[in-house]
């Protein structure tokens, strides 16, 4: 995985060796992960892709060090990856707005635990929160936003502690249609103009399509990476509405379906 | 009658509304004034029988006797002390048995160890009913005020530890997740996610407590039987003076709704975000 967004001159931002997880409880052990090797450029876009349960959230978290694997090695920007890195942001499919916070509050608590709050990183945040259309909504509770505004929100507090690497857990599956594609667009711009590697799990083909440059086809139980697509230059340049209505979109969309069902 | 009906449908934004309103405060009034009716044919109800001799004055009193004696007694000071000291108990021990209960709960969030150790021994203690733990508090604080206030903490402190102590542990996983991925130790997990996130329970839990603590300290009373509202009811069965037994419970039931509303006040307050 070296054209695309990253070329070869980059860093590798995250590397991924041989790693398996075998999930263990007193009942039983679930092996959700078969070894697995992928390596990704700093600047590339990565979709993880694959059927319910085939292990997407767990390399997702094996990545965010949220549990080590259970072998092999991972590493970030060449380092071993022991515990959740400071060059990495996270977000779920839930926009985990804590509620009894205003918006302001709510998008510099990673600034908070980072211990990296300060009058310069709290504007720098109202400013995303501006770029991002909700500059209005700062003193508002969560409750008073719409499920497209809070998810936006979530995407500034993740934004707000100026991560090198996205990772992003099915981040757009919870809103409506057209607020997933506007959601995809800002993202798109915001990566347009700061420079992110992004590691992007769901289980919508054609968002992945229309915003990768790489898309890997995960399957199985224990799953494992069954396939490697590079997206032409030609859709990953598109934005992601324009992406979809390309000549060479729905072929690919078809392939990417019957590696799935395979 | 047009009084009436424009009272009824007053704020109506149309015909419909108007009908609608006029329905709703229609029922609403319904069940005030059944209310309302209903209290004043117990009291005289009550009142009659035991004038007439339906039931027996000696035990049953009647409200007129008990209004007399609440006259009487109300240019005592020594009443309004009873009053006011368990009163002061009941707050005390309800606030006190919550905050230790919150505090036992953090303390087996913090070591899951500790809590797994601590599991049987919460259990047993929580099906021990308290107040037989009485006599214990008597003779080790002395039967005074310390061992009433003991009662009214012992009888909150171990099932608020364990319903907060569940609230911790059933706030939403992702929420975790994510702060952990932001970096976040332990304590900062604590402080800024699990317990804001759980003072809805903790409101709960003190609006529980409020009736609890009230058991505590008038069996406390009962026991120690120097002075309050417990003492009052134990000295007035004593002296076979139903009347003072029963002034002494209306004025238990009407402090305890009061402080339950108070704290359902407070909860209102807390929780305008939510
Ligand atoms: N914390 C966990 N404990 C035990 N098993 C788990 C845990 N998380 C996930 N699993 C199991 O691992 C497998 C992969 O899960 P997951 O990574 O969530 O898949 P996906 O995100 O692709 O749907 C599933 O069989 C799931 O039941
Ligand atoms: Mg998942």
């Amino acid at each position: 995985m070296s054209e695309g967004g990253g070329t070869v001159s980059e860093p590798i931002a995250i590397e991924a060796k041989r790693i398996t997880k075998t999930y263990l409880s007193i009942q039983d052990e679930i092996h959700a992960v078969n070894p697995i090797t992928f390596q990704i450029r700093h600047g590339e876009f990565v979709s993880l892709v694959g059927s319910s349960g085939c292990g997407k959230s767990t390399i997702l978290s094996l990545v965010a060090g949220l549990i080590p694997p259970t072998s092999g090695t991972l590493r970030i920007f060449g380092e071993k990856v022991l515990a959740p890195s400071n060059r990495l942001g996270y977000m779920l499919q839930q926009d985990c707005l804590l509620d009894w916070r205003t918006v302001e509050d709510n998008i510099t608590l990673g600034l908070e635990f980072r211990r990296q709050k300060s009058e310069r990183t709290k504007s720098r945040a109202r400013a995303l929160l501006q770029e991002l259309g909700l500059g209005h909504t700062l003193k508002l509770l969560p409750s008073q936003l719409s499920g497209g505004m809070r998810q936006r929100v979530a995407l500034v507090r993740t934004l707000a502690v100026q991560p090198d690497i996205l990772l992003l857990d099915e981040p757009f599956s919870a809103v409506d249609y057209q607020n997933k594609i506007y959601l995809e667009e800002l993202l798109m711009n915001v990566l347009s103009k700061r420079k992110m590697t992004v590691l992007l799990v769901t289980h919508d083909l054609e968002e992945a399509l229309a915003l990768s440059d790489t898309i890997l086809v995960m399957g199985g139980q224990p799953g494992t990476i069954r396939h490697t697509l590079k997206v032409p230059k030609e859709l990953q340049s598109a934005a992601p509405l324009e992406s979809r209505s390309k000549s060479s979109f729905r072929p690919l969309l078809n392939d990417l379906w019957k590696e799935m069902e395979r | 009658m047009k009084w009436l009906n424009t009272r009824l449908t007053r704020g109506a934004k149309s015909n419909l509304h108007a009908r609608y309103l006029r329905k709703h405060r229609l029922r609403q009034l319904g069940v005030h004034i059944t209310r309302l009716t209903l209290f004043i044919l117990l009291i005289t109800g009550w009142e009659i029988s035991s004038r007439q001799g339906w039931i027996d004055p000696f035990i049953f009193s009647s409200p007129v006797r008990i209004w007399t004696l609440f006259l009487q007694m109300s240019t005592d000071p020594a009443f309004y002390q009873d009053i006011g000291i368990t009163v002061l108990e009941t707050m005390a021990g309800f606030i006190l048995g919550t905050a230790a209960g919150t505090g036992l709960a953090t303390l087996i969030w913090a070591s899951p160890f500790l809590s797994r150790v601590l599991e049987p021994y919460l259990v047993v203690l929580n099906s021990m009913p308290k107040v037989a733990l009485g006599p214990l508090f008597i003779v080790t604080v002395g039967a005074g005020f310390a061992s009433i206030l003991a009662m009214g903490i012992a009888i909150t402190v171990i099932i608020t530890a364990m319903v907060i102590y569940n609230s911790f542990q059933s706030v939403n996983h992702d929420y975790l997740k994510l702060a952990r991925a932001f970096g976040a130790n332990r304590r900062q997990l604590f402080c800024r996610i699990i317990f804001p996130a759980c003072i809805p329970d903790l409101i709960s839990a003190l609006k529980v407590n409020v009736g609890l603590a009230w058991v505590g300290v008038i069996v406390g009373e009962f026991l120690v039987s120097k002075n309050g509202l417990g003492h009052l009811i134990i000295y007035g069965f004593q002296v076979f003076n139903l009347t003072l037994v029963l002034l002494s419970l209306l004025i238990v039931a009407f402090l305890a709704t009061i402080m339950y509303l108070l704290v359902s006040r407070l909860e209102r307050y807390l929780l305008r975000h939510r």
